[in-house]
């Protein structure tokens, strides 16, 4: 079967435009949110600088108007200044209007409700009902809402950032940044007009239709062009964004990428001494440094399913005040300050101030940490083979500790595996990390058992 | 049965009640369908006044953008004026978000070419094939362009086009008194710019408020028109003029207060017109035959189409006429201008008329030849469409017939019309005579035998 780049799912809608996903999609799932969401407060928009992104706003606007509710376009900003901008402004709810870390043909629309939150399982799950009813609750002509601009929030938002961190310390860092084309641009820009930062920025220009490279965030897109430039800048720190500016990636003063999964150790490492608490939340396949760091400092580690929903649904079972920091080793991270939301920038700032604070390089305090190899590949997979799958992988591996929670993870006191399903293609991941040395028998295997089923 | 047309799609493109009928997807996917056909390029985007426009608008634009067309964003324009930038712009087409003449609850989409013309009646069909094979062209990231804003240079435009067709400084210098209603519709900013700053008249103007619902029924027609007819008493105003939402269709009042009939108010444009170009007349069947004097006292011919403006104007374009229009619903098109109702090409003749006679609106009308006319509607079934023209050919043998829209039956000195609206599930018909006497007695024997 061909299967169109589309996937509508609790995510959300997701595809490659004009292979997928289509204007109609955009207006019908739109027009979901806006039955789902209670008239009388405005819901906010915003888009990241694909192409598209005119388009796919076109119809949000169309949807959200006719469902009775006021508009406000915030343009082109990124996903944590619109989530911020909902919960300063008093809004119901906003729509991110992009495709993140995908390629620029794809686009996607991520929804948050009142405070700036994404939406619970709940809520999600009663939005797709919604949109696969095609009941909309559109309004006669004596209810049409009206959309208004409004070109402050990247301000806003920086002065709230202000707050927490302690810029003046923070601007003598030097700094380079890879903003793939992307919404750090103007954000980081006006940290360098308003707050004197130090930041060099490449692929600044916000790209419609292509970007510089490709914007998921690993080690390989770190080192292709930012980590090549921290050295010959003397930069002490460089910083990779993707497009809508939710995650980043990291290169030390050496010009050595980092991997992607030592985002959440490095900011829980700053975040847990100075903080009531303790909990850290990542999930099964993020690397086990976060046990490590989060052991010295006290803490504990909640260990959840891969995926943006299950961790927001750990969050709603503490206090605010229990958790320390949640994240993913994708280099996407949360804090408490800032109402559980992945926001790069503020992750930015935070790696930023542990360096102040401490003092060392960054390779310096990455080479304290125990060092571990991790190993990750995908294998294209038939849905339907997937449970006998993971029974004998079951049955292969069952010395270890078993977690069934997402897939199957066993771990063993010097490594560790992950085998699941993704939820956005048709493939089936595996990742393990072993500590010492690379787990290169222990990985071939599992390829070799995933493949043969 | 009465029924009501909440919704309807077709040849003459999308119209309906917003909400639950007339939807944002069928908005979009009709902008996919015109985005398919007309193909990449620029498409002109404007609207009435309405408070369902801005997000009618941004459906049509969302589904023109995924098709790969790049948008100018007229804003709230006058139909007419975002024809004529359609036509003036390297534009392969434009749309027009509006319901004319309909009640508030009700939007529509208007469909220009090119050249901000009505597409013809196959090229309509074909684009309404292609909304209903729902096989669109889909662009991809790469492929898809932007909105841009453009207000002024369109307003300009049109103000440039009419005004070149009439002598500017004499009515400028006369300075006229002039009453204004605009519905609070596209006309509430442009319309008394035209008049105040374009031609210096002494403008006293009601209902230029485009963020208020319209404060009367949106059609023109003299049973709507009290308020400005007594603005004009009061103010002692040498004219005043009415226009609908999308200010396309005029309406004009005498010095009196006197509310002019549509028919006149063509017959005196056709006039005005004739008197300084060369071309025939086009006019709809229910036009009346006042047309036909005006046109034979300057040695012209009158085409006679079915109604609606897409057929009147394709007429025009085919004789290449020096104007036409639809007396009964307020429409003059200039094609000098453009090849569309206009009030504002209205306006300005009539004020160029008064400059160059000296004469008021009532002597102006005074010298038209005299019909009288009686319009009335009925509601009917389907099915019963076909014995019923066939009984009033019957029951009027000795009359010439003309079936290209409905029935005419056409005599010396009198005529009458019936035929089913596109728009309601009514017939409409329409009586005219040379002799007062006799048109009332006609009228009764043709309303007879619809309601037997």
């Amino acid at each position: 079967m061909v299967q169109k780049a589309l996937r509508i799912s609790q995510v959300g809608l997701r595809g490659v435009v004009g292979a997928g996903l289509t204007a109609t999609h955009v207006i019908e799932f739109a027009s979901a949110f806006g039955t789902l969401i209670e008239n009388g407060r405005p819901i906010l928009l915003g888009r990241d600088p694909r192409a598209s992104g005119v388009m796919m706003r076109e119809g949000v606007a169309a949807a959200l108007l006719a469902c009775g509710h006021e508009v406000i376009d915030l343009g082109i900003a990124s996903s944590p200044v619109i989530q911020h901008a909902i919960r300063r402004m008093e809004a119901a709810g906003g729509i991110s209007i992009t495709a993140s870390h995908n390629t620029a043909e794809w686009n996607a629309l991520k929804f948050f409700g009142p405070r700036g939150t994404y939406l619970s399982t709940a809520e999600s799950g009663e939005l797709l009902d919604i949109y696969h009813l095609r009941k909309f609750r559109y309004c006669d002509w004596t209810g049409n809402g009206r959309l208004r601009s409004h070109s402050g929030a990247v301000d806003e938002y920086l002065s709230e950032l202000a707050e927490v961190f302690d810029l003046d310390r923070l601007k003598s860092l030097r700094v380079v940044v890879d903003c793939c084309n992307g919404t750090s641009a103007p954000i980081l820009r006006r940290l360098n007009e308003r707050f004197g930062f130090n930041l060099v920025l490449i692929n600044e220009k916000l790209e419609g239709a292509q970007f510089a490279h490709d914007p998921l965030i690993s080690s390989d897109t770190i080192g292709l062009q930012l980590a090549p430039l921290v050295r010959p800048l003397g930069a002490d720190v460089g910083f990779g964004f993707d497009v809508d500016s939710d995650r980043i990636g990291i290169a030390a003063e050496t010009g050595e990428p980092a991997s992607e999964e030592m985002i959440l150790p490095l900011i829980a490492d700053w975040l847990l001494p100075r903080h009531s608490g303790k909990i850290v939340i990542t999930n099964l396949s993020t690397t086990r440094l976060v046990e490590d760091v989060a052991g010295r400092h006290g803490g504990r580690v909640l260990r959840v399913p891969v995926g943006r929903q299950a961790t927001i649904d750990a969050l709603s079972a503490y206090r605010p005040e229990q958790i320390a920091v949640a994240g993913e080793g994708s280099g996407a991270v949360m804090m408490p300050q800032f109402e559980f939301i992945y926001d790069g920038i503020a992750s930015m700032l935070a790696i930023l101030s542990l360096l102040q604070e401490r003092k060392q390089p960054l390779s310096a305090i990455l080479a304290q940490y125990p060092r571990y190899f991790m190993s990750k590949g995908e294998v294209p997979l038939t849905s339907t083979r997937i449970p006998e799958l993971l029974a004998s992988l079951q049955e292969q591996f069952s010395d270890g500790k078993m977690d069934r929670t997402d897939g199957l993870r066993v771990d063993w006191p010097d490594r560790w595996f992950h085998v699941r399903v993704s939820q956005t293609e048709p493939i089936v991941r595996v990742i393990c990390e072993q500590s010492g040395e690379p787990p290169v028998a222990l990985f071939e295997q599992l390829l070799e058992a995933v493949r043969t089923g | 049965m009465p029924r009501e047309h909440l919704l309807k799609i077709g040849v003459s493109g999308i119209r309906g009640v917003v909400g639950e009928f007339l939807t944002p997807a069928l908005a979009c996917a009709f902008g996919q369908a015109f985005g398919t056909y007309v193909g990449r390029g620029t498409v002109v985007v404007g609207r009435d006044t309405r408070s369902t426009g801005p997000m009618l608008q941004h459906a049509v634009q969302c589904g023109l953008l995924s098709t790969g067309c790049e948008i100018v964003d007229a804003g709230v324009l006058p139909t007419p004026t975002i024809q004529m930038y359609t036509a003036a712009s390297r534009a392969v087409g434009g749309i027009a978000l509006t319901a004319s003449h309909n009640p508030p609850e009700y939007n529509a989409l208007k469909l220009f070419n090119s050249q901000g013309l009505f597409f013809n009646q196959y090229e309509r069909t074909e684009l309404i094939d292609l909304y209903h094979q729902s096989s669109f062209t889909e662009a991809e990231n790469r492929l898809i362009r932007r909105v841009r804003s453009e207000s002024e240079a369109p307003r300009r435009l049109h103000f440039y086009r009419v005004l070149r067709h009439v002598d500017v400084d004499r009515i400028r210098a006369r300075r006229f008194r002039v009453a204004l209603d605009a519905v609070n519709g596209a006309g509430s900013v442009m319309t008394p710019a035209f008049l105040d700053e374009q031609l210096n008249c002494n403008l006293t103007a009601m209902s230029i408020d485009p963020n208020q619902p319209f404060p009367r029924e949106a059609e023109p027609k003299p049973e709507t028109l009290g308020q400005i007819a007594e603005l004009v008493r009061k103010t002692g105003s040498e004219i005043g003029f009415a226009q609908d939402p999308d200010g396309d269709r005029l309406a004009v009042i005498d010095e009196n207060g006197d509310i002019l009939d549509n028919d006149d108010v063509l017959a005196l444009a056709v006039d005005a017109a004739l008197e300084r170009l060369p071309g025939d007349v086009v006019v709809n069947l229910t036009t009346s035959a006042v047309i036909d004097d005006i046109a034979a006292a300057h040695g012209r011919k009158v085409f006679r189409t079915p109604v609606g403006e897409a057929n009147v104007v394709e007429r025009m374009q085919a004789v290449g006429a020096a104007i036409g229009g639809e007396g009964s619903s307020g429409g003059i098109i200039f094609p000098s201008v453009h090849l569309c109702r206009d009030s504002y090409s209205g306006m300005a003749m009539f004020l160029g008329r008064m400059a160059a006679t000296g004469l008021t609106i009532s002597q102006l009308v005074a010298r038209l030849p005299r019909y009288y006319r009686r319009i009335g509607k009925v509601a009917y079934q389907h099915g019963r469409l076909g014995p019923l023209m066939q009984s009033l050919e019957d029951e009027f043998p000795d009359a010439v017939m003309d079936k290209t829209d409905g029935l005419k039956l056409i005599w010396p000195d009198r005529w009458i019309h019936v035929r089913s609206s596109n728009t309601e599930p009514v017939l409409r018909y329409s009586v005219e005579t040379k002799a007062e006497d006799t048109m009332q007695a006609l009228y009764n024997r043709l309303s007879d035998k619809l309601a037997s």
